[in-house]
């Protein structure tokens, strides 16, 4: 670790602090329905919302009702989404004449149920593929919706410990509504404008075609951008405007944007812990959630960027610079942009994958193996490392119930959590919303690991890629690994990343997988539903139960919930549900590379 | 892959998702009995 490295996770760590406990606070006003500085603004905005569209925001939804709500919305967008996408052809704000032939039908059910699920995976490049129209409105409404809809998720669960026999959860309508309005739209509206100030584009141009210095011709892609960037990394939705995303200089071109970006990603995640705390009346349970995530987030960042600022025994034996100097980052610089580095672009790649972002600022499949192992670890704890908006936070929820219950099952007593008895039908819940999640990566991971499609015939054409769409030749793979880039361990890690990344709705990739074909757009879109409401479903079940249990009175032997033992004890289930649960997944990708890195750097 | 087989498959996930809920609330409310 460099003292540059150093300094930059107490700078991060402390703007993170002075967020959470304001925005936290604000947050829990909006969704308990108090009036804020806000309200003179978007008041009149929100009652009309409810009168067009015939909500009463007074209704209590009882957890079926907000869950049935919260399915048919996503359900509705996604087909919306679908068509837009579909139709773009005829469609407006089309300048480069995109249509249906850049975006096949398995491509567009990939990038509309990337979307809705808020995972945002793009199998395909942005720039040669979606019209302004297709970004602006068939994928951007979704980076609004799908960020509301998983914090209204986790409001709901936060209710049911909140609420003490009560029949209702809240209503879904009221806090996706509230939840744009007063929590998204006006950091939205302040943080394009940094954008902008930091150099980011905002126009409808064409794209504009210059002439190089050695002479060559090299087309500049414009458009909306900063707008989009900023839902993109404040709803940890992370699909970039450019297909190389956050490294891109029209996305993140300074420094300090790339702080800034740093800063919103995980703003809500962490914020959202402190309504947690506001919300049950004990702004300590909170703090105690907030610890654990932090406590895991540091460790995988000191390994990450540790691991890269280390390089590797190729690039030494290649006799390339590897120690940092004062005009010299060091390290394993490869696909690091230079005007980040090793600390900034590992800091990066453990906030987005522990927020469930997926923006990148350097391309993950270039890290070391132990480098490479930190993101793809993060998502596969299920995203609960400050995670994404909302999603963090009923994640690590889960794990606090399943580590209420192992530490009830030590000390012999019935298992509380926020002065709720944690009974049967509670760990059944928690434990189905886990599994869902590892059935979901490692079946489908040892599925395409393993599948051999004909080259000829019908079947050939379920992992083809349209090469023909953008004036190639179309690429028949056959077997699901012949689209990688790599063969052994390190291939393995790009379809377990990919996997992780759809189930966990990240949405970032390893890259080195050419995933736009139909065996992969449609199995990763599985993983993202099923990584997404597979595991709503039975959480807002706990809530529904939660609520409506009346609350027990603390006594002496009440496990404390708000204390740093406790903190420690849900870091160590994560872990170990994590490790137990990936830990012959993770051995057979990077833990093998680092070891046979080392054994090649020994002959 | 044709669009409409691709509609389906979300289609029937959503269901299979209600379904999956009216599940969760049979089983807490035989829990609770």
């Amino acid at each position: 670790m460099t003292l540059q490295a150093t300094l930059l996770l107490i700078f991060h760590f402390a703007v993170l602090l002075l967020i959470t406990k304001p925005l936290g606070a604000y947050m829990a006003r909006v969704f308990e329905g108090e009036r804020t500085p806000l309200h003179g603004v978007f008041g009149g905005l929100e009652r009309a919302t409810y009168r067009v569209l015939g909500i009463d925001p007074n209704e209590d939804m009882q957890w079926t009702t907000y869950c049935v709500a919260m399915l048919l919305f996503s359900l509705a967008s996604l087909v919306f989404t679908y068509g837009a996408l579909r139709l773009q052809g005829i469609l407006p704000l089309n300048p480069q004449h995109f249509g249906a032939a850049q975006m096949p039908a398995h491509l567009a059910f990939n990038t509309a149920v990337s979307f809705t699920t808020n995972t945002n995976w793009q199998a395909y490049s942005p720039e040669v593929t979606i019209s302004y129209f297709s970004n602006m409105v068939a994928l951007a409404i979704h980076n609004w919706a799908s960020a509301a809809v998983g914090i209204a998720i986790a409001i709901a669960l936060i209710r049911g410990f909140a609420r003490k026999s009560a029949n209702g959860i809240g209503n879904f309508w009221a806090d996706v509504v509230r939840c744009t309005l007063y929590v998204l739209l006006p950091i939205c509206f302040v943080g394009a404008l940094v954008f902008v100030a930091s150099g980011v584009p905002q126009n409808f141009a064409r794209y504009t075609t210059f002439t190089t210095l050695e002479g060559a011709k090299q087309t500049i892609a414009f458009g909306p951008v900063a707008s989009q960037e900023i839902i993109k990394q404040l709803g940890t939705n992370g699909g970039g405007f450019f297909n190389a995303n956050s490294s891109h200089p029209f996305e993140n071109p300074t420094w300090f944007s790339n702080l800034f970006t740093l800063m919103v990603i995980w703003s809500i995640p962490a914020s959202i812990t402190h309504t947690f705390g506001k919300m049950v009346g004990n702004a300590k349970q909170g703090w105690a959630v907030f610890g654990a995530m932090a406590a895991l987030a540091l460790a995988g960042m000191l390994i990450c960027i540790s691991a890269e600022q280390a390089g590797t025994s190729h690039l030494d034996a290649a006799h390339i610079q590897t120690l940092a100097t004062a005009t010299q980052p060091g390290g394993n610089m490869e696909g690091k942009e230079v005007r980040f580095g090793i600390a900034a672009s590992g800091l990066f790649a453990d906030v987005t994958t522990g927020a469930s972002c997926g923006a990148v600022n350097s391309m993950h499949d270039s890290y070391t193996p132990l480098g490479g192992l930190v993101p793809l670890f993060n998502m596969l704890t299920g995203e609960v490392i400050f995670g994404g908006v909302g999603a963090g936070l009923y994640g690590m929820l889960m794990f606090a119930v399943l580590a209420v219950f192992i530490a009830g099952l030590m000390v012999g007593r019935t298992p509380e959590y926020i002065g709720k008895k944690i009974e049967k039908f509670e760990v059944q819940m928690a434990m189905l919303a886990t599994l869902v999640l590892a059935a979901s990566v490692l079946f489908l991971t040892a599925l395409s690991s393993t599948l051999d499609l004909p080259k000829q015939g019908a079947l050939a054409a379920l992992n083809t890629w349209p090469g023909s769409a953008y004036g190639g030749a179309d690429s028949i793979y056959g077997a699901a690994t012949g689209n990688l880039n790599n063969a052994g361990p390190h291939g393995f890690s790009e379809i377990l990343y990919a996997y992780a990344s759809g189930t966990g709705n990240n949405g970032s990739a390893f890259a080195g997988i050419s995933a736009n074909t139909p065996w992969y757009n449609v199995t990763i879109a599985l993983a993202m539903l099923i990584g997404r409401f597979l595991m709503i479903v039975p959480l807002l079940a706990m809530a529904g139960a939660l609520a409506k249990k009346n609350a027990v009175a603390t006594s002496s032997g009440t496990f404390p919930t708000d204390t740093a033992t406790f903190a420690g004890l849900l870091v160590g289930v994560v872990l170990i549900v994590g490790a137990l649960t990936y830990f012959p997944g993770l051995s057979l990708g990077p833990i093998v590379e680092h070891y046979q890195m080392l054994a090649l750097a020994s002959h | 892959m044709s669009d409409l087989i691709l509609l389906a498959t979300a289609i029937g996930f959503f269901l299979v998702a209600i379904a999956y809920t009216h599940g969760c609330e049979k089983l807490r409310r035989g829990g609770s009995q």
